[in-house]
This record gives structure tokens, sequence and C-alpha cells, in this order.
């Protein structure tokens, strides 16, 4: 895909130009299928390249680090929280992480987490692409990044997905990268139930072909012919096996991830990836917890701990937990101190991030804070190293120059670097 | 009285209306145009006018004489009107069609640009100009250009119909005072300006006063120079004037938002040199902070928290005033969770534009363009030479006149060509948000000439857009080729372009509501605009308390948006039609922009982060939502929207032609009759919705030819 984006400078194509040639090489989300599947021309692979593919789950509001998995000794600190044991030596975890602390030798837990983004917005835009937020370009989020640079693997399925109630896009690059939004994962592809019998479906459909034809053949124009090629691959999909992958109700353990958006989301994922989805986002909030954190964390946390357990279990007796990369990330940290509602406030100066499988190396706690959390001690990580290293775990060469459309340069992760330590 | 006329108006127009119905039935069988002869509209402004006491008179308008509108009834008499008597949106068209007169000039110049691109077509070896739209492709491309939607079955048989000559440029005249008109326009400047609902630190604050005052100034048709003028130099926060919210949006990234305003507003895109000398043009980073520097002494947001700002003259006393008069009417101040809502307010009040002295511009700590050194103080400086004049202005007021003077040689051409983009699909010269001497232009004579243009209307954008919509080059079918972005393209008629999301958007609620979509307003930011509106030096202490209560106790209802918590407004006036969780309104009046994966985000609404970023790619979850959504369903599924529109046709022909009429405003072929007649006569009704369904996903619906 690089010559497109050679072509498009900024006197010879315009952003319009540069799409519309884009989209005669790749139709959008499932037309790819016409398509022979572009595939990373170079030989040598950037990075480890054992994580196939990425379950990315985003934790909006700032999920406290210190009542999860950075716990300390000082109960003016802790609050109504305490720290359990795991079955690694040395190795805790918050309390309400029982299913977790069973597999923290697959758990590599970053505890020295530091960004200056106090604000829910700007942090998640940061933790979602690497980037600082701007008001002159979008960046794109890590599952199309990962596309651009990687190549398109799906043949009909998407490449990216983003689970839950979130805003997601390509940013400056084309369009059809975007990832395919699931609001609800219960729900599957939206609007991908036939409202009528088969039949009449047929007969509609076949008089649409026919009615457009004297249209399609009248212009020749790129964006005109793309919807033939999106009509023949939704009616291919709406036919296939394929949107299966996207019917938790099939699943066997569906009670094990809990029932909530988070455990269905992560349901959702683990599914999508054993279908050959590359990255699925799983979006949940309701952890900005500034009022009555003890209330909030007994219904936040064990929904994270079973539905990470479950994941972790399931494509571990898949043999798939090698191959995907579990990440867990959150806006922010938040405040060691109380507050007067007891709750906890907004806290980016330390925090905590999780990876899991991937070919991470687990058992392991990268980086500390002071003994009140509030100071990163050892090994900082920014948000963009976070993604650097998770970039690396995929194959991802971290130096490769992506031009807009405007030939500003944009790289994976912003120059972050990777955390080898925790990649091996 | 003057109503005593309406009676017998009232039943000749009854007759019109059933002979019509009769009439049309006859036309469209032996798909004849026949003049109507009694009904025929003595003007194309003619309409249905209300009174305020729920009176209808159909008239035509004549001309505004003070507050009297002037009627012209079907019998030839004429009537005034006090502009009073009528119902709100009824005066407002009276004001609107008074701001569209002769014509003369306006052809004059159509014909002058016709003239500059069809000597470039000749010498480029193209005859002439693309084939002439016939009426059916005319009356639909005019209708989606100008007002945003498709016409209803109803408005495409009306112009069918019409046999007067001048009946084209009668009905360009007449949909650029109609209220689409500043519906689409608003959702252009939308997608320019970035406007959105929730702007602030997390959204955490509202836009409705903003937004509303874009609005305002379409409907007036504010000349565009005068809007920018006001954006620029807007002064307060958004209760004193909503034009702040130009300068509010951006707030927080002031070096961004410079940028941008350097692609809206001069069709350059510095935004490289924010951090290196431009490695393509002749900026300069020291070029980029000089401009920049025009807004080096304003102050965005100096309220945050309770400091600063108009809050802190007089060394803050007013706010701790306030603060202690709250406390000593019940409000915890001293609890910030608990009186979270009164901060809100202290907050949201501060939340302004000043201007002051001892602020200015410094270069950045990596600066590493020559000219100055990290954090040296930069003085303002245009970027095009000629200094912009102070005389005791501020910097910005210098800078708004510089803006629109004859020195700046690229505003004027910057809007003009994309104006010239939004009717031909394909802007003069391009892109428009960063083009140079060298950039390709096919055109460059018709560019200067609608550069002049532009400047001698007066920045009148409606006059503007109503000179194109009346050249030839725009009047003939789209470009069958796709231009090649290689080489220029010479205009021998517009290309083919997809439906604007909000296009597709309102002309599928106009297929689910019909014409009264163009009636229903959407939010209205006038209740917290008047609560933020607070004279914090002369006020008493009383009064701005008692808006703080006024907010306080509306807070479910701010700007007449529901809000469901703290921080969170969802929903809308509760008299907007729904379908489901769906409002049933035009894009310009839903939220800025419609949420994550709704509809018009599928069909590629901009989320308005960056300017123009709106998408009109295809993809499969738009298709989808095309075959199997709720709009959908409810047009052509079991209980069709669009068969029982129909039932006013008896003849299974009229029904065929009725529902091409519908989608597509256009006659259907020899072939597509058939093929209608058929499913007609196998599947009866469904066969009309299968007809109906089919034609809305056969790609020919969302395109504008």
């Amino acid at each position: 895909m690089n010559d497109i984006f050679n072509l498009a400078g900024k006197n010879q194509l315009g952003r319009r130009t540069f799409i519309e040639r884009a989209a005669q090489l790749s139709l959008g989300v499932g037309v790819s299928g016409m398509l022979p599947t572009v595939v990373n021309a170079k030989a040598e692979k950037a990075g480890t390249g054992k994580a196939k593919s990425l379950i990315y789950i985003y934790l909006s509001g700032g999920m406290t680090h210190l009542d999860t998995f950075d716990p300390k000794d000082n109960s003016t600190v802790m609050g109504p929280s305490e720290a359990i044991s795991t079955n690694v030596d040395g190795m805790r975890l918050g309390n309400h992480f029982t299913g977790l602390a069973k597999h923290a030798d697959k758990l590599a837990v970053i505890n020295s987490m530091t960004s200056t983004n106090g604000a829910h917005e700007v942090a998640q835009y940061m933790n979602r692409t690497g980037y600082s937020k701007r008001a002159t370009i979008v960046h794109p989020t890590l599952g199309p990044f990962a596309e651009e640079l990687l190549g398109k693997r799906g043949k009909i399925l998407p490449d990216s997905v983003v689970v839950g109630q979130s805003t997601s896009n390509a940013g400056y690059l084309d369009p059809s990268r975007s990832p395919l939004p699931i609001a609800d994962p219960t729900g599957g592809v939206p609007n991908s139930i036939i409202q009528t019998d088969e039949d009449r479906f047929e007969r509609r459909m076949e008089m649409a072909q026919g009615l457009g034809k004297k249209f399609i053949d009248k212009y020749k124009y790129a964006s005109a012919q793309s919807y033939v090629e999106y009509y023949k691959q939704a009616n291919k999909l709406l036919k296939s096996d394929e949107l299966d992958a996207f019917d938790i109700s099939q699943e066997a353990n569906a009670e094990k991830y809990g029932s909530g958006r988070l455990g269905q989301g992560c349901l959702l994922a683990k599914r999508l990836v054993e279908n050959g989805v590359r990255v699925v986002e799983v979006v949940a909030g309701g952890w900005d917890m500034h009022i009555g954190i003890e209330n909030a964390m007994q219904s936040r946390m064990p929904e994270l701990d079973k539905a990470l357990t479950a994941l972790i279990e399931e494509l571990d007796a898949k043999g798939l937990l090698e191959s995907t990369l579990i990440a867990v990330n959150t806006d922010f940290g938040r405040t060691p101190t109380i507050n007067m509602n007891t709750g906890r406030d907004h806290y980016p100066v330390a925090y905590s991030t999780l990876l899991a499988g991937g070919g991470t190396v687990g058992g392991q706690t990268y980086g500390s804070t002071d003994k009140m959390g509030k100071k990163v001690k050892s090994n900082p990580v920014e948000p963009a190293d976070f993604i650097a290293t998770i970039g690396y775990a995929m194959g991802i060469d971290l130096d490769e120059i992506i031009y807009s459309p405007t030939r500003r340069p944009f790289t994976f992760a912003n120059k972050g670097k990777p955390v080898m330590k925790l990649v091996g | 009285m003057f109503w005593s006329v309406f009676l017998p108006v009232l039943l000749i127009f009854k007759t019109c209306l059933h002979m019509n119905s009769r009439y049309f039935g006859k036309i469209a069988r032996s798909g004849l145009m026949v003049v109507l002869l009694t009904c025929v509209l003595s003007s194309l402004q003619a309409r249905v006018w209300t009174s305020k006491d729920g009176k209808k008179l159909d008239a035509a308008f004549v001309t505004l004489d003070g507050d009297k509108v002037e009627l012209r009834l079907n019998n030839g008499k004429t009537v005034k009107v006090p502009l009073d008597r009528l119902v709100k949106a009824d005066a407002e068209a009276a004001r609107r069609f008074n701001g569209v007169g002769d014509n003369s000039a306006t052809k004059a110049s159509a014909r002058q640009i016709d003239g500059l691109l069809a000597k470039n077509l000749k010498k480029a070896g193209i005859k002439g100009f693309n084939e002439a739209l016939p009426d059916d492709l005319f009356v639909r491309r005019v209708y989606l250009d100008i007002i945003g939607r498709i016409p209803t079955r109803e408005e495409f048989m009306k112009f069918a119909e019409n046999s007067r000559p001048d009946k084209r440029e009668g009905l360009i005249d007449e949909l650029l005072t109609h209220p689409g008109y500043s519906s689409h326009m608003f959702n252009y400047f939308a997608d320019m300006f970035r406007l959105r609902g929730k702007i602030g630190e997390g959204g955490g604050k509202r836009a409705e006063p903003y937004i509303n005052w874009w609005q305002d100034q379409l409907e007036n048709n504010t000349p565009y120079n005068e809007i920018v003028n006001n954006m620029i130099t807007a002064t307060g926060n958004l209760g004193h004037n909503p034009a702040s919210g130009f300068l509010l949006r951006d707030a927080g990234m002031e070096f961004d938002a410079f940028a941008n305003f350097s692609q809206v507003f001069l069709g350059i895109d510095i935004s490289c040199a924010q951090c290196h000398d431009h490695p393509f043009a002749d900026w300069t980073q020291m070029d980029f902070y000089r401009m920049a520097a025009f807004f080096g002494n304003t102050q965005r947001i100096a309220g945050r928290g309770m400091m600063g700002g108009m809050m802190a003259k007089n060394g803050g006393n007013r706010t701790k005033e306030l603060v202690a008069f709250a406390k000593k009417n019940g409000v915890p101040t001293d609890n910030p969770q608990r009186a979270y809502n009164f901060y809100r307010y202290l907050d949201f009040l501060g939340w302004d534009v000043e201007d002051r002295e001892n602020l200015e511009t410094q270069l950045p700590h990596d600066f590493r363009g020559s000219g100055g050194k990290p954090g040296a103080v930069v003085k303002p400086r245009t970027l095009l030479g000629g200094a912009a004049k102070k005389g005791g202005k501020t910097r910005r007021e210098a800078l708004a006149d510089w803006m629109t003077s004859p020195d700046n040689p690229r505003f004027a051409m910057v809007i003009a060509n994309r104006m010239w983009d939004r009717a031909f699909g394909k802007p003069l010269i391009g892109p428009v948000t960063d083009f140079e001497k060298d950039s390709v232009c096919g055109q460059p004579q018709v560019l200067a000439f609608v550069t002049s243009e532009m400047k001698r209307v007066n920045y009148d954008l409606r006059e503007f857009m109503r000179i194109l919509y009346n050249t030839r080059a725009y009047q003939g079918l789209a470009s069958a080729e796709e231009p090649a972005s290689t080489k220029a393209y010479l205009f021998a008629g517009p290309v083919l372009r997809r439906m604007k999301p909000e296009q597709a958007w309102d002309s599928l609620m106009l297929l689910a509501s019909g014409p009264k979509i163009d009636e229903v307003k959407g939010r209205d930011g006038s209740f917290l605009m008047s609560v933020l509106n607070v004279d914090f030096e002369n006020e008493s202490i009383e009064d701005i308390f008692a808006k703080y209560q006024a907010w306080d106790t509306n807070f479910r209802r701010l700007g007449d948006v529901v809000v469901s918590e703290p921080g969170e407004l969802q929903g809308s006036t509760p008299s907007v039609p729904k379908m489901g969780r769906i409002e049933m309104i035009r894009a310009s009046e839903m939220a800025q922009p419609a949420p994550a994966a709704s509809l018009l985000d599928t069909f590629g609404q901009s989320d308005r982060l960056v300017t123009d970023e709106h998408s009109v790619d295809g993809s499969v979850p738009q298709v989808l939502a095309l075959m199997n959504g709720g709009v959908t369903e409810r047009l052509t599924g079991g209980s069709s929207k669009v068969v029982q529109d129909l039932e006013v046709l008896d003849a299974p022909d009229d029904k065929v032609r009725g529902i091409f009429f519908t989608m597509l405003s256009r006659y259907p072929s020899a072939d597509e009759m058939k093929l209608g007649m058929k499913m007609m006569e196998d599947f009866g009704d469904d066969g009309v919705s299968d007809l109906a369904w089919a034609l809305m996903n056969s790609p020919e619906f969302l395109f504008v030819q």
C-alpha cells in the first residue's frame, strides 16, 4: 500500500483523490476478499511477532492502581482494599482478583506507568493511539495501524473490531481500515438480520442489481462501482457462516466470563480471535470512581477478574494464548489519598497496566512505585512505550514511516520504546 | 378584517388540490406535460401562510414593506399582512424571500462564468458543456444541493407540470429561501468549523449557544466576512457572545487552532511549520508563530475554577461574594462534590475569551527555526505581507480587518473556491485547505472571476450560490468519467457525487416523515445563554445567584436537552418525533455530531475533530443498514410507509411511476415500467414495497447525478 502514500503528494493528489485511489485497491470491510490479500512484503518481521492477535481491553474512567495491580502494605493508602498472594512468589494483587491470582505466572504487570494526561478525553486518545490529541489530525487506533503495516488478513471478516460504546476510526488512514463497531456484544453485526423471508429477499436483491445497472454502466467512478462490491459482499456475509464469529450465543462457557458488557465483550473478542480477527478492542466504562470506591470496586473488580480469568483459561486451553496478546489499559490511575467522598480522583503520575499471552513473559511485575503508590520509583513506562511493546510483540516495524495524505510522517506508537523485559 | 378573505381562497385552494391529484394521475398515465391553468402559481414563492391563530392562506410573496408582508392571492389581488400576525416560521420566510430580488445581475454573472469556462474547454478540444440536465434530474439535483434532501413526490410533480420557461431559475430561488437551505448550509460549516455540542475538557461544556448562533447566521444570510469577523473578535463567554465558541472550541490547543485557522480562512496548511520550517512550501517556523501571535494576548478559559478572567476583576471579590451568598442560601460550598452544580456553573461562567495586554506569544522551548530563540517573544505579522494596521484596535480586530481587506488575496478566493466545490463536487483549485500558486487549476480565469464576484456580492453566500446554480455548466449532466487526479478538470459539468452523510440521512427522514421535517427545530441553547449572560461587575449578587438557581433547577433540561446525569446530556426535546431511540429530525437539528455507530456516522458524518473530515465512501455496515436497518423496515417493511403514501394513486402504472418519483425523482424507463407492473401483478402491495426497497438499494439512490 505504500505506493499510494508516495503518490499522495499534496500538489498531485488531494485527500478526496487519495481516498478514491485507495478505494480502488482496498474496498473496505470485507471487500478485500475480492482482491488478493495484501501481505507485508518484508521478509524479516520486526519484533517478536509472536502475538498474531491482540485483545485490547480498555477500562475507561481510570482504573485504580492501588486496589488492583499495585497493592501496598499501608492501610491508609489501601482504604478498604488489601493485598493477596498469588501462584508466583512475591507477586501480589488486590483482594478482588482471586481468579487472576491463580494465573499470575501468565501475567506481566506494569506498575510504573506514568503520563501527564489527567483528563479523560486526552488520556483515552493517547492510550488508544499513542499520540497526543490534536486539532489538525486524527490518528488511527491500533487495529487500523496494524492492518496498514502488516497487511489485510481477513477475507470476509474485518481485521479489527471495536466492542462497546465507543468511537473508533482509521484516522488519516484509508476509511476502509476502520474497525467494525459492535456496540452490543450480544447483538452480533448490526443490521445482519434479513427482514423478509429468503425468497423475497432474493427477489429484492436481484431487482436492485437490475435497476442499478444502467446507472453503474453510465458512470465510471470508483465510488459508484465500489457500492456494487459492497452489496455483493454484504449479501455474501449475510449468508455466510462467517457471521457466526459474532454470535456468542453459541459459546459453551459464556457464564464463566460474567454477564456484563465487559465479560461478554471479552467472550466475543475470544471468539473473533479464534476466527482470525487480528485486533479486537473491548471498551468498558465504570472506572471513574470519585465517590464510594468500595462499592464501585465490588461490582467492577470481580467483573474484570472473571472476564480476564476466563479469557486466559479458554485461550490457554485452546493453545491460543501464545499467539494472542491480552493488554489491559486505562486512562490513568487514581489518587493514593481517599477523598472526602470515600472515592479516589484522577492520577496520571503513577498507574498500572497489564499484558498476558502473545509471547509476553508472565509471572513478573515490571517497574514499581513508592510505598504510597504516589511516584514511580523504577523503570517508568509512558503510554507510547506501552503501545510500542504491543507493536513489538505483534511483529510491527516501529520505525516504518506512514505518511498522512497531507504528507506528515507517522510511526506506530510515535517512537515509544518497547519494554524488552516484558516481551522476551 | 383581512382574514375574511380566507374562506373563498381556501375553497379555491382545496378545489385545486383535488383537481391536481386527479390530474396528476392523468398526466402520469399519458406521460404528457400539460399546463395547469387554474392553479398555476403566480410566483414561485407561492406557499401556504399560517397565522398565529391557525388560519391558512395560499398566496405568493410580493415584497416586504416595513413590518408588513405583501402577498398576492390566487385571484390576483394583493394584501398586506403584519408580520407579527404570522407564525414565526412564516414571518422568517417573508424576511428570507425579501433577500432574493432581481436576478438580472445574477444571470449576467452566470453567463460570464460560462463564457470563461467554455473558452478553456474549447482550447482543450472539448466541444462544450455536458448535455443539459433533463427536468427530472434537475429537480433532484437542486433539491439535494440547495436544501439537502431529495424532493417529495408532490414537489417533483409540481415542477414537472410547471410550464413556465423560467421555472428552473424560479425553483432555484424558491429553494434558496427554503428553511432547508440554511439547514444544509449549516452542515457544511459544521464540518468546516468542527462544531460539536460537547466541548471543553472532556466534553464537559455545552456549545448549543454557539451552534444556534451559526444557525442564525445562515438563516439570516449574514455575509460571510461578517460571520468570520465576529468569530475572530468575540469576547466574553457563550452567554455574552455565542460567537466566542469559535475560540473556545480549541481552548488549550491554541497553536493547533491557529493551524486550523490558516487552513480554513487562507487555504494554507501551515501545520508543519508549527514544529519546523515547512518541508515543501516557503513557510518558516517563524512565520507560523508571527501569525499565531495575533492571538498572543488572547486568553481563553480564563475563568477555570473560580479565578481569572472577568471573575477576577476586583481581585476576585465578586466571586468570593457569590460563594458567601450561596453558602448563606444553603449551597454546601465547602464540599465541592455536593456543591458540584454550583461550581460547574461558576466554571462555565468564567469560560470565556479575553484580551490581556500582558500576555505574549513566545517561541516554543524546542524552536529550531531562524529569526528567534526559544522562549523569545514574537510580535504579530501576517503571512502574506501587508501588515495588519492596529490603530487603537486589539490584535484580533486588526487581524479580522486584514483578513477581509483587499491586501489579503486569499480570503475571498478560499470561500469562493469552497462554494464552487459545494456546487460542482470539485474545487477549482485544491485541496481547499491547502493550495498554492503552482497547484493544478484548469480554469484560473474562473477562479479569479468568482473571487472578484464573492467580493462584489459582499460575501452574500446565498447570492453567490445563486450565481453558480444558474450557470449552464452547473445545469449539465454530471461528467460520466471520473476526472483523472493528475490532470486539471475543466468543468464541462459537475462531477458525480455520493450524497453527503447528512443528505442521505435527511432524504431518508423525508421518506419516513414527509416535508414536515424541514420545520422541526432541535436543540435550543437560549436558556443556557440566559443564565450565562452575567454582568459580573454590575449585576447584584442576588440576581447572579438567581441565575445559578435557574441553572440548578433546569439542570436536567439545559438548552432543552435532557440531562440524564451530571455532566452527561442525552436525548433532546420531548417534542421531537422518534423511532425507537432515533430522533426523526434533520441532521442539522440533531446532536452535533450524531452519536457513534448511528446511521449518520455509518454514512460517514465527520466526528468534527478536524476540518472537512466527512467521508462519502461506502462500507459493508452502511449497505447492511440500508438493506436491513430500522429506517428501511419502516419504509418498506410490514406496514410500509412508502406503500401507504401511494394510496392516493389508483392505477397500477401510476403507483409504479409514483414509486420512482418518490425514491429517485425521475420517470421510469420502459423496461423499468414493465418490471414494476409485473411486480404489482405478482405480489400486489408487497411488490410495490419490494420495488421501493430495490430502488433504495440500487446505488443510484445515494448519488447526485
